[in-house]
């Protein structure tokens, strides 16, 4: 299982019948002048379904996270397509994937509620319903009270609650995240990450989250899939089988360090092996 | 090691603090220029205390008022046109690089030419009107502006644009909604620059060739070699420039939490 092949990674049929909310087909992505190519990505095929915890995991400079800004729109790839929704990810499409970013990046001159209301307010939606659906988001992610403030008076957390905010103000069905917890403290980290899977569960999105962090891939995914260094391939696909909701308890199981263990051998190799 | 930065924090502590040092400083200037000229250690004619300026001053205030009002006028219209335009390319430089990749090296290069010399020109083409002053100061003050805001808009964290553009943003919406509130804070202290020098510029031209400002009056109070004249023109000045660097600071201030980066992972 473990063994480095090249798998088609599509749906079982189990799920085949269902539209899938992401489709990948044939994604590669060079870059660089002639005669100094790099291959980020080799030919990856992932169709992930509706409402599922999707966490893209691999070592660094494996090309997840371009992986997922081709997902979003904000990179073209070399060749293949991606749809979301049904809808081609040429350009980005905020009504049918909210992105989230490593940093925050707010905008420092808007106050929480503006930094929310910015997306809606680009494609002229009322003041009045933006208003109520930017308070919705904010009180969504429990920052309720904390309207009116700027970025530089809120915490590391609580920028990200925020950006969390702005990703879902258009209900997209889809809610994309790289590595969007990175810059936290641990602590910090363990409850957002607990406070996504509650939004998460709330709002029945189809996240996929990009991360380095094993342990935190293990604890909020449904499904894992495992990147290889350079060129980036998808490696593995692992269904997390720990029961919802996810507890700190599980991370002392010996499942978890089973999944954690199986991701690990499969990326620990040196790059070229 | 440990001795030294223990005398170095000791030296801190019986350290006057710069704010007070600089206030200090200012008021043993005044007293100085007090103090000098009365002992006879410097001659009256180069510099006359600051009583007698001051009452120089007073007795022609409205001279000098209605001096001050002419310059003001032509530093307002100076300003506008020379910081609309400066911000206003920069910009467009900042964030078009085509643009930038012309427009910088140029004006760089004419920063570098001290304009006056330039002055006569002016005076023959626009008269010795406040038409000849404005242009003057205009172009000495557009440069800093241009190149401050060009610079400035460069600086922006690059992710402010890659999340307007997830959310959607057309191009227009980047500029007018993320660029250029981002650019504020490098485009006032372009302005204090290019402000600063517009007042340097309508002063200098009034001194050269002109009938009338602040800067006319002092150059014909020199000719009358009237010292506490001359120096009481020079307060005005003075007051001028400061008045103006104290109320860009005071904005700069409001916008201060921009330059922070909200990117840092815990704030305090």
């Amino acid at each position: 299982m473990s063994s480095v092949v090249p798998i088609r990674t599509d749906l079982t049929s189990a799920a085949a019948a269902v539209e899938p909310a992401i489709r990948v087909d044939g994604i590669s992505l060079t870059y660089g002048a002639q005669g100094r190519v790099t291959n980020a990505l080799e030919n990856i095929d992932l169709t992930i379904a509706p409402g599922r915890f999707v966490v893209l995991v691999g070592p660094s400079g494996c090309g997840k996270s371009s992986l997922l800004m081709m997902m979003a729109g904000l990179r073209r790839p070399t060749a293949g397509t991606i749809t979301c929704g049904g809808r081609a990810m040429t350009a980005p499409q905020p009504d049918v994937a909210g992105v989230v970013f490593q940093e925050a990046s707010l905008y420092p001159w808007l106050t929480t509620q503006d930094n929310v209301e910015f997306p809606l307010a680009l494609r002229g939606t009322p003041k009045a319903e933006r208003r109520e659906r930017a308070r919705d988001k904010i009180a969504l992610v429990g920052l309720a009270g904390f309207e009116d403030r700027y970025p530089h008076e809120l915490s590391g957390g609580m920028k990200q609650r925020v950006s969390i905010a702005r990703g879902l103000v258009q209900d997209p069905p889809i809610l994309m995240l790289d590595e969007p917890f990175a810059a936290l403290d641990e602590q910090t980290r363990m409850s957002m990450g607990n406070e996504l899977l509650r939004i998460w569960e709330q709002t029945g999105k189809t996240v996929v989250f990009v991360t380095h962090s094993l342990s935190e891939a293990t604890y909020l995914a449904d499904e894992i899939i495992v990147m290889s260094a350079r060129p980036g391939r998808i490696i593995d696909r692992i269904t997390v089988d720990l029961p919802r909701p996810r507890t700190y308890a599980m991370m002392a199981t010996p499942r978890f360090a089973e999944l954690r263990e199986r991701i690990w051998d499969q990326i620990k190799h040196p790059v070229g092996e | 090691m440990t001795v030294a930065v223990s005398s170095l924090a000791e030296a801190r502590r019986f350290a006057i603090p710069p704010d007070r040092l600089r206030r200090l400083i200012g008021v043993a200037l005044l007293v100085l220029w007090e103090v000098l000229p009365r002992a006879g250690l410097v001659p009256a004619l180069f510099l006359p205390p600051l009583s007698q300026t001051l009452v120089a001053l007073a007795t022609n205030w409205a001279e000098y008022g209605q001096h001050l009002a002419l310059s003001l006028y032509a530093i307002a219209v100076a300003m506008v046109a020379a910081c609309g335009l400066g911000i206003g390319a920069g910009l467009l430089a900042g964030a078009i690089a085509p643009v930038r990749r012309v427009a910088q090296p140029l004006a760089s290069a004419l920063y570098a030419v001290p304009l006056v010399i330039l002055y006569p020109l002016f005076t023959a083409w626009f008269g010795i009107g406040p038409q000849s002053k404005i242009v003057f100061a205009s172009i000495y003050g557009v440069l800093p502006c241009f190149l401050g805001t060009a610079a400035g808009v460069q600086t922006i964290d690059r992710q402010f644009l890659v999340v307007a553009r997830a959310a959607g943003a057309t191009r227009w919406q980047m500029m007018t909604r993320v660029l250029l509130p981002a650019a504020i804070p490098t485009v006032l202290s372009s302005f204090r620059v290019g402000g600063a020098l517009v007042i340097v510029g309508i002063v200098v031209a009034e001194m050269l060739t002109s009938a009338e400002g602040i800067g006319y009056l002092i150059s014909r109070y020199r000719t009358l070699v009237d010292s506490p004249h001359v120096f009481a023109g020079i307060l005005v000045v003075l007051a001028m420039v400061f008045a103006f660097d104290f109320l860009v600071r005071a904005l700069e201030r409001r916008t201060q939490h921009w330059r922070r980066s909200t990117r840092s992972a815990d704030a305090p």
